[in-house]
């Protein structure tokens, strides 16, 4: 393999790596706030009841 | 997203406007340029293993939920960072060396087992239930393990097998002055990257936190 690609392999990795953890961050913040908007409109339901 | 700008900005400065290095000094002097996001990357890690001993030792003697946040997010930044630092590594040593991993050199080892102590912790963290316990067992590897920190810097200063030695804040350096532009964007780039994640990971923590409270809540008014 020549020096451009394992250049590239390398970055594409690393730029995946980037993307993966920054798309987890956001999706795990935003089930993790509706779960919890549910949950307290549950309560608030029961404590209403 | 001003850290990932500069890490972006860094990639492309690195590729389009950092020289080239001597063809005669390296055997594959196009994929030296993996040295702009694999420092920058190391040198995160680094910080999130600094974070994640302070974490883990204000945990383990003030039981501060604000430091169990700070070790929780620290680690998965730690594990991110350390991931990236090592995967290009292992490409570069594969293009230079014609190995990618040796293991007989310092400074690869102590990483690698930095890397694999934030695999732990995460991993750890989510097969075991939350509770003093748990926490003070995984603290207890987040205060230890940082010891691995101190002796990966000084190891290619000690021990050089393979891995290149220090081309800055050292006398021998020999870094060109556009490279070390380059490469102090990219280390500003990715701290402010790495504090982002960090504070990302504390508020999902937090959060996961008041999920679990509620839920325990909810189970015991519909008992």
């Amino acid at each position: 393999m020549s020096g451009q690609t394992y250049l590239t392999v390398a970055y594409l990795g690393m730029i995946s790596a980037l993307a993966l953890w920054t798309w987890t961050v956001f999706s795990r913040s935003k089930s993790l706030e509706a779960k919890i908007d549910s949950l307290e409109k549950a309560l608030a339901k029961n404590e209403s009841e | 997203m001003l850290g990932l700008a500069g890490a972006g900005l860094t990639l492309g400065l690195g590729l389009m406007w950092a020289p080239s290095v001597s063809i005669d000094a390296f055997k594959a002097p196009e994929a030296q340029r993996i040295f702009y996001w694999h420092v920058p990357s190391a040198w995160a890690a680094m910080i999130a293993f600094g974070m994640l001993f302070v974490g883990s030792i204000i945990w383990f003697f003030k039981r501060s939920e604000w430091a169990w946040k700070l070790h929780v997010a620290s680690s998965e930044a730690s594990l991110a960072a350390g991931l990236m630092c090592v995967w290009s590594g292992c490409i570069w040593g594969a293009a230079e060396w014609g190995v990618p991993w040796d293991w007989t050199d310092v400074r690869l080892n102590t990483f690698a087992m930095l890397t694999l102590l934030s695999l732990y912790l995460v991993l750890g963290r989510r097969s075991q239930p939350d509770g003093v316990e748990t926490r003070d067992t995984f603290a207890a590897f987040g205060m230890y393990g940082f010891i691995l920190v101190p002796v990966t810097y000084v190891a290619t200063r000690l021990w050089q097998i393979r891995h290149p030695g220090p081309v800055v804040a050292t006398s021998e350096g020999s870094l060109n002055s556009d490279m070390g532009t380059v490469l102090l964007i990219g280390a500003i780039s990715f701290t402010v990257l790495i504090i982002g994640y960090v504070m990302a990971g504390m508020r999902l923590t937090d959060l996961e936190m008041r999920l679990e409270d509620l839920q325990s809540r909810y189970e015991e008014g519909n008992r």
